[in-house]
């Protein structure tokens, strides 16, 4: 009846994604951005390496608000700096953001996660009391202040996301794990005297693992949504062109017939997002259609 | 019912608990000083203290005698002499010691005078061939490295709140120095400071507004209720119907329509709905007010947007929740019978979806008090996601901390709410 036992195998995952139409253009618009942020990520490096001012924050005045053509293909905005260049290191960092809050996030909630679906007892409701506590702290709010408290910058965002958003990740893997601890494979393995740990995290995770993919491409784009706000803000990336910031400043010259800024980058952050969320969705489909979209950005 | 009741109304104990214990951790462990941190670096150590004292930052953490102080600050006389060089007499010792020639009557070099009637303890390691006078007492002679704890008890006049030390040898040595405060309890710490007040409802006082906290909180609460209430219901009303039309024609085209565009709707950042409403709708076409909080024509704009904002996800939500019940026996029977389709998707179908429905309802009620920061601050509108937003820019600990302890208490008693509802709907709760 599960559809767990006849789980496909990884490589039966990227095959039905790349079969879809719809999800094969969603991968095929996420490798883009990644390639761009590598990109962005090696340009960086360079002007790090070489310790000369990157293209991308490069002033000219004579050139500021130009609209978008032959010399800047995007235009420049209000300092002159190129907003082609800019967005591309957005991407970087939105994708920095977006990789190392999972990387905080999912290892906490698929440990606790499967501490708590496996051993139940004490073990479980410590757990469970927890990530209920997390779960009540309102999430913007808290995410927030501990970047308040951390200081400003990025490790302020990576902590302050990463801290709090294991809790989903956390309750959808307990929930599994706690329907395969019975299972006659875990069983016959608990007969054959195997530890606790070895069942739990070589044979009981491995089958539980198409919850950490699903976890991690709903994550990814509510991480991207919340960086911009917090940059927005002005409590997240300081002194680097990340996608919130060139919307703070592109707001203000909106009002005077400055469209391009404005227009690049929400299409930048709205198609990103727009991918990540329709793969979450056909991942979900083709993994595991009993799980709930219980998260929103 | 009672029974459930109680149990439940125990179940929400130490959720409580482990939200009060987790703002404690974030603002008074990991944030290290909440005073340096609202005031800047430019701030004098008086004013430091005088704000840790309002706030009781300068006790033990948990448990204990001894609190902070910054009246005196750590010297490394490996290093230099530090604000020691004061004494005109005192040289450094290349072994790492304070040495002076004695006899001489000094003043330890205190940041600011210490605090009227409050008790220190000073902790020095010295070496001394005669006994020293420190304050009211005595360090006695001592021939190799000692350590010695001496109590120190403030008075009243200026005189009395400095520490005075009279040497009458010839040789006086200072190794290591510290100042504490001394608590009246071990029981006066940070924690049982923190829940005495929130016990009384004390929330602090803003640093920012000079204003209590819970004013700054009354003051906001109705302008956010105004703008958060029409977005919550007219976001519930709006999903609900698209909801029941895409149940009703589920993958055939205004399904397949709606939930593209509710993918879509989800995708934009709340930001571009925000910046593009403000500029096309009140900027360019001048439908609505810009900025400002005078008459309801200025919530018009951010209610439309907030709803706007919501409606993909909801819609995605109560669609799942209706699809689930049109596949039910019940909902074939209406049909066998031969009743009609609006008679059964709103007389059969909707009451009964109701359940999550509401739960929806009652778990974003607290979302109510929080406000929403972006709308709020863009918008203007005087509430407490515009005054959270600005708290956290101006690191105004008290205001955030009181923000997130009600928000998250209110999200404790909405779930409360919401189980009670659904025992209250559905009597097999109950039981289990």
């Amino acid at each position: 009846m599960s559809a767990n036992e006849t789980l496909p195998a990884r490589k039966g995952v990227w095959s039905i994604l790349w079969r879809g139409r719809l999800s094969r253009v969603c991968l095929l618009v996420v490798g883009f951005y990644t390639v761009v942020a590598l990109a962005g990520e090696f340009h960086c490096a360079w002007h790090k390496i070489q310790d000369t001012l990157p293209t991308y924050q490069r002033q000219q005045l004579d050139q500021r608000f130009q609209p978008p053509g032959p010399g800047h293909w995007l235009g420049t905005d209000a300092l002159g700096r190129d907003v082609g260049l800019r967005l591309v290191q957005g991407t970087r960092i939105a994708f920095r953001v977006g990789i190392i809050t999972s990387l905080i996030a999912i290892p906490i909630g698929v440990l606790l996660g499967c501490l708590a679906g496996y051993f139940r007892g004490r073990v479980d409701d410590v757990i469970v009391w927890l990530y209920t506590t997390f779960a009540s702290i309102p999430g913007l709010l808290f995410i927030l202040a501990i970047a308040m408290v951390v200081g400003k910058g990025l490790l302020g965002i990576y902590l302050g996301i990463g801290l709090t958003t294991w809790v989903g990740v956390c309750r959808l893997i307990r929930a599994e794990v706690m329907k395969h601890r019975d299972r006659p494979y875990v069983q016959s393995a608990r007969v054959l005297g195997l530890g606790h740990f070895r069942i739990l995290f070589r044979h009981i995770l491995p089958n539980v693992s198409h919850v950490i993919i699903v976890a991690f491409t709903l994550r990814f784009p509510a991480s991207i949504g919340t960086e911009v706000f917090m940059s927005f803000l002005g409590i997240g990336v300081q002194g680097e062109p990340s996608w919130g910031i060139m919307i703070n400043n592109a707001r203000l010259r909106l009002w005077e017939g400055v469209w391009w800024e404005m227009t690049f980058v929400t299409l930048a952050v709205f198609f990103i997002v727009l991918a990540f969320n329709l793969l979450g969705d056909a991942l979900r489909d083709a993994l595991d259609p009993r799980l709930q979209a219980t998260e929103e950005g | 019912m009672t029974r459930f009741l109680l149990r439940r109304f125990l179940h929400m104990i130490p959720t409580v608990g482990g939200v009060l214990l987790i703002t404690f951790i974030l603002f008074n462990l990991v944030g290290g000083s909440p005073a340096l941190m609202t005031l800047g670096d430019k701030a004098t150590p008086l004013q430091l203290e005088e704000f840790d004292e309002v706030r009781g930052f300068n006790r033990p953490l948990l448990f204990g005698w001894r609190g902070p102080t910054r009246a005196l600050p750590f010297t490394d006389f490996t290093q230099s002499l530090g604000p020691w060089s004061a004494w005109p007499e005192a040289t450094l010792d290349s072994r790492g010691f304070l040495s002076l020639p004695g006899p001489a009557t000094v003043e330890l070099p205190l940041a600011f005078l210490l605090f009227p009637n409050a008790t220190y303890e000073l902790k020095v390691r010295y070496r001394s061939d005669q006994p020293v006078k420190v304050h009211h007492a005595m360090l006695p002679a001592a021939s190799d490295w000692q350590v010695q704890t001496l109590r120190i008890e403030a008075g009243d006049t200026a005189d009395e709140r400095r520490i005075r030390m009279k040497v009458e040898g010839t040789r006086f040595e200072l190794a290591e120095v510290d100042l504490f405060r001394r608590m009246d309890s071990p029981w006066h710490s940070q924690f049982t400071y923190y829940l005495r007040h929130l016990a009384r409802l004390d929330f602090g006082v803003s640093h920012s507004a000079n204003e209590p906290v819970i004013d700054l909180l009354k003051s906001g609460i109705v302008p956010t209720l105004l703008l958060a209430t029409p977005i919550l219901f007219g976001e519930l009303l709006i999903s609900v119907v698209f909801a029941l039309i895409c149940a009703r024609y589920r993958n055939r085209w205004p399904d397949r329509l709606l939930l593209v565009l509710s993918v879509a709707l989800m995708s934009v950042n709340y930001l571009v709905w925000i910046v593009a409403g403000q500029y096309l709708l009140a900027f360019k076409l001048g439908w609505f007010p810009v900025w400002g909080f005078e008459s309801w024509h200025y919530l018009l704009l951010p209610v439309l947007i907030g709803t706007l904002h919501g409606l993909g996800s909801n819609i995605r939500f109560y669609r799942t929740v209706m699809l689930d019940e049109m596949y039910k026996d019940y909902v074939r029977t209406a049909f066998a019978k031969g009743a009609g389709e609006a008679r059964v998707l709103f007389r059969h179908v909707l009451p009964n979806a109701m359940i999550p429905v509401i739960t929806n309802v009652v778990l974003s009620l607290p979302f109510l008090y929080t406000g929403s920061l972006l709308l709020e601050s863009f918008f203007g509108i005087p509430g407490l996601g515009y005054l959270s937003v600005n708290a956290i820019h101006s690191s105004d600990v008290d205001v955030v901390r009181a923000v997130v302890l009600i928000g998250s208490v209110l999200y404790v008693v909405a779930n409360l709410i919401a189980d009670l509802l659904y025992a209250w709907v559905d009597p097999r709760v109950r039981l289990s």
